[in-house]
């Protein structure tokens, strides 16, 4: 079926919300209250089109496509609608973009600069709502700076199903607010910022440490648990020339996160920048330690990649070494969600790539052999494991808990591939960080 | 040509019995006499019969009630009948004469719809500030428990629950309503895209009617459609509630056939403007309804489609008489103070609008406007009209675009 955007003839199913048509196909539609994993509510009137033959103007959120449709999103009318609401979303808006940390990436901003441009008419006192007001969880408020699009509101009331936030009052004096003594307070509470639009909500974390544009972005996968939540990785270099990973965000992944995030994962950007900062030992030093000791382990973290895993497992044959990987499990972490109680990242590939992660049977290695190859894996780092010889491959810091080190890299230096709890193989990228950390993969290829 | 002034009485009848209220006295005014007769017919019969009666909702929407009946038959699932009791549109003060003085009435025409509809579960959602009347209601609804009209013991059962709103005019908005008493905020939901949809409550097919519409079911039960036809015009069958207030000597409600005309009617009903004034507009319908000046109220007939011909409604029929003293910048000012104050804050035109409205309003009262700020309050009226979920920013954008109309030299006074 086709329906006519512009003249242009789209491609679509009968049925389909006309907004997922026109953002599907790039057609730039200016929207606060619509998202994709929320639903339906029509109350910012932000995307309003002309259907030919309607008397009024439509919003493209409420619109089902039909054979034939004709809509206009540029017409002159539609223009000056669109003009008009954005004019009174900005009317009783602080405009206070320079200090407000979502500039850059703000869709008042945004739809400014494509509809608006025109001169203030305001002749009136703005009204004045309540600034700063911490929400819990991470989340700082601004009501004036809000368009009451109610994503937020719609997504504890229907997503997580706590209901912490909700609008008191009426007409323009209508605010998103908590109940005194109920603050918001989920395990998925700062999507509430991601989702919002504007300026309104604001994350501590991330507030006021750097400005948006100076970011750069990479496709990744969250490591914290085995669901594989797929994200962007936000970074950039310091003015010194050190890196840094400023935040996760999620990208959208119909069938595993949709648009979120558990707030475990999404603070789990910072081990990224929790590197290894020692000298790293040399070869000849771990070829040294092979002649002797005979008896050898190696343990490999199950949150490694498909690739890491694969080429440790040739490894270790070749050198005749038992290899195992034991998965993270806290049972108190799952939930019904996105969360796993596996909390490795790549169980799914240690079981594919048939590296043994009998518990039992690795104690009773590990009690006879007096080498022993980390990779990784957080059993060894930080308790010391008395008279053997402990040769650490890490992403992280670790403590004085080695014999020798080789600092590797972490997953945000690094590409490949996870499988996550259900089976789905994803890829990760490498950000384009200048600092050159040695893959684990260079660095076995280098051992050979 | 206009109708006759005949003071037809068809829900109005037992106003003025003292007691009307008590089930004894109402029943020896004939109430609950036409039950039998609707529960002998088939359920699909009755609503044949409204449909054939023309009935049109007397909430101030004037759509066809039996088409309404028809949509929610037409669905399977629980029906539910809710009733539209809210009334707080400025001028209008009719539904609360019915639940005062005959509430009876209301129980009777509740358990024939119910009966038509295949329901037995009722709400009457009533303005919250009628404290007083939902006693008497509810009084009246207990004495119909006692006496087996409502329960189970009755011939068909139907049980009624009178829920009060919280103050919101806004509620008064069918689907806001619905919203209200399934227990969240009270804002309207984005219409359906057929035009054959019931309401829906908690997911189950439920119509939504004025207590001036299920008052007046017994009369067509009792008479036929033919009988309910014999009064108003072709289009718009039957009597209406009209409430009169404002400056004119006999303010109150009046039942009267529709099509009347309505300086006739202002003049001998109303006896005239207060004081001997002349009078400078009328607002017609409650206060949602642009206005009307006074050279044009003589060609006006009361209906819906001769004030549609005047770019205005009919609404609910409760007129505000304005006489020549009144500044229509401070009355333009007191609307958008309501307005402002009621919209529920859901969409952006109606939330922002009103407010700046009024604000601008403020600048013309304390003479400090300029030419552009007329311009702005013109444009914003512009932007309110048809583009949110409900009628309630048009309804606004309405008003002022009426003011501003016929009287925008006064506003020009006011420019520094």
């Amino acid at each position: 079926m086709k329906i006519i955007i512009d003249d242009q003839p789209i491609q679509c199913k009968e049925g389909d919300l006309l907004i997922d048509v026109m953002l599907n196909n790039q057609i730039n539609i200016p929207h606060f209250c619509y998202h994709k994993d929320l639903g339906i509510d029509g109350n910012c009137r932000m995307c309003m089109v002309e259907i030919k033959g309607a008397k009024r103007p439509q919003i493209a959120c409420d619109t089902f496509v039909k054979e034939d449709l004709e809509v206009s999103t540029v017409s002159k009318k539609i223009t000056e609608v669109k003009r008009s609401i954005l004019e009174l979303e900005l009317l009783n808006h602080p405009v206070d973009c320079p200090i407000c940390d979502q500039a850059g990436e703000c869709k008042l901003q945004d739809y400014y600069m494509d509809y608006g441009l025109y001169d203030s008419r305001q002749t009136t006192e703005k009204t004045k709502k309540g600034k700063n007001i911490d929400l819990g969880s991470n989340v700082v408020l601004d009501q004036e700076r809000c368009v009451l699009c109610t994503r937020c509101v719609r997504f504890t009331a229907q997503i997580t199903k706590t209901g912490e936030l909700g609008i008191l009052g009426r007409g323009d004096r209508a605010r998103i607010a908590v109940a005194p003594d109920f603050p918001l307070n989920n395990p998925y509470a700062m999507n509430v910022v991601e989702l919002c639009p504007v300026g309104a909500l604001t994350s501590k974390d991330f507030r006021f440490k750097q400005r948006v544009w100076f970011l750069d972005s990479t496709k990744s996968i969250c490591h914290g648990c085995s669901r594989g939540c797929n994200i962007d990785i936000d970074y950039n270099e310091t003015k010194y020339g050190s890196e840094k990973v400023h935040r996760f965000r999620s990208r959208r992944n119909k069938t595993i996160n949709k648009s979120f995030l558990c707030d475990y994962g999404r603070l789990s950007y910072k081990e990224l920048n929790d590197v290894c900062d020692k000298k790293s030992s040399s070869i000849q030093e771990l070829q040294q330690a092979f002649i002797n000791n005979d008896k050898k382990i190696a343990l490999a973290s199950a949150s490694l990649s498909w690739e890491q895993l694969d080429s440790i497992k040739s490894f270790c044959q070749k050198n005749d070494i038992e290899l195992f990987s034991l998965p993270y499990i806290d049972d108190s972490f799952g939930d019904d969600w996105l969360k796993t109680n596996d909390m490795s990242a790549n169980f799914n590939s240690v079981k594919k790539l048939e590296i043994s992660y009998d518990e039992k049977r690795f104690q009773d290695v590990l009690k006879d052999s007096d080498l022993i190859l980390n990779f990784d894996h957080k059993y060894f780092k930080n308790e010391n494991k008395s008279d053997k010889t402990l040769v650490q491959f890490t992403t992280t810091s670790c403590s004085e808990n080695y014999d020798l080190i080789f600092p590797i890299a972490n997953f945000a230096h690094d590409t490949g591939h996870v499988i996550n709890c259900d089976g789905i193989k994803q890829k990760f990228f490498s950000t384009k960080f200048r600092g050159e950390q040695i893959t684990l993969t260079q660095l076995l290829e280098e051992l050979r | 040509m206009a109708n006759k002034i005949i003071r037809q009485k068809i829900v109005s009848k037992n106003f003025e019995i003292p007691n009307s209220h008590k089930i004894d006295v109402a029943l020896q005014n004939g109430r609950y006499s036409t039950l039998d007769k609707a529960f002998s017919k088939d359920p699909q019969e009755l609503i044949e019969m409204v449909k054939q009666s023309g009935l049109r909702g007397k909430g101030g929407g004037g759509a066809a009630t039996g088409n309404k009946w028809q949509f929610v038959t037409n669905k399977d699932g629980t029906k539910y009948v809710v009733v539209n009791a809210d009334e707080s549109e400025p001028g209008t003060f009719k539904d609360r004469q019915i639940m005062e003085f005959d509430p009876h009435l209301l129980i009777e025409g509740i358990i024939t719809t119910c009966y038509a509809l295949g329901s037995h579960v009722s709400y009457i959602y009533i303005r919250g500030e009628y404290e007083e009347i939902t006693e008497v209601l509810q009084g009246a609804i207990d004495e119909a428990y006692e006496r087996n009209y409502l329960g189970d013991n009755a011939k068909y059962k139907v049980d009624i629950t009178v829920h009060r709103g919280a103050g919101a005019y806004i509620c008064g908005e069918k689907s806001a309503l619905l919203e209200s008493l399934e227990g969240n905020r009270g804002n309207p939901r984005l219409k359906p895209h057929s035009k054959t949809e019931p309401e829906w409550y908690f997911d189950q097919p439920t119509l939504v009617n004025n207590v001036e519409t299920i008052a007046t079911i017994p009369f067509i039960v009792e008479n036929g459609a033919e009988g309910y036809r014999k009064f108003g015009t072709e289009k718009a069958p039957g009597t209406l509630l009209f409430a009169i207030s404002g400056q004119i000597n006999n303010p109150g409600v009046y039942e009267e056939q529709f099509g009347v005309n309505m300086l006739e009617f202002l003049e001998t009903i109303g006896g005239g403007v207060k004081n001997g004034k002349k009078l400078k507009a009328v607002i017609p319908g409650g206060a949602s309804t642009p206005i009307i000046p006074a050279h044009q109220i003589k060609d006006v007939t009361l209906d819906y489609e001769c004030l549609w011909g005047f770019n205005s409604e009919l609404g609910t029929g409760g007129m505000i008489v304005l006489d020549e003293d009144v500044c229509m910048v401070k009355t333009l000012k007191n609307l958008m103070r309501f307005y402002n104050h009621e919209s529920c804050g859901q969409c952006t035109p109606c939330r922002e609008g009103t407010s700046w409205s009024e604000k601008i309003l403020d600048r013309f009262m304390n003479k400090t406007a300029t030419l552009k700020d007329l311009e702005t309050l013109k444009s914003v009226s512009t932007i309110m009209n048809g583009k949110t979920v409900c009628v309630f920013a048009p309804a606004a954008s309405g008003v002022i675009d009426g003011i501003l109309r016929h009287f925008e030299s006064e506003f020009l006074e006011c420019i520094k």
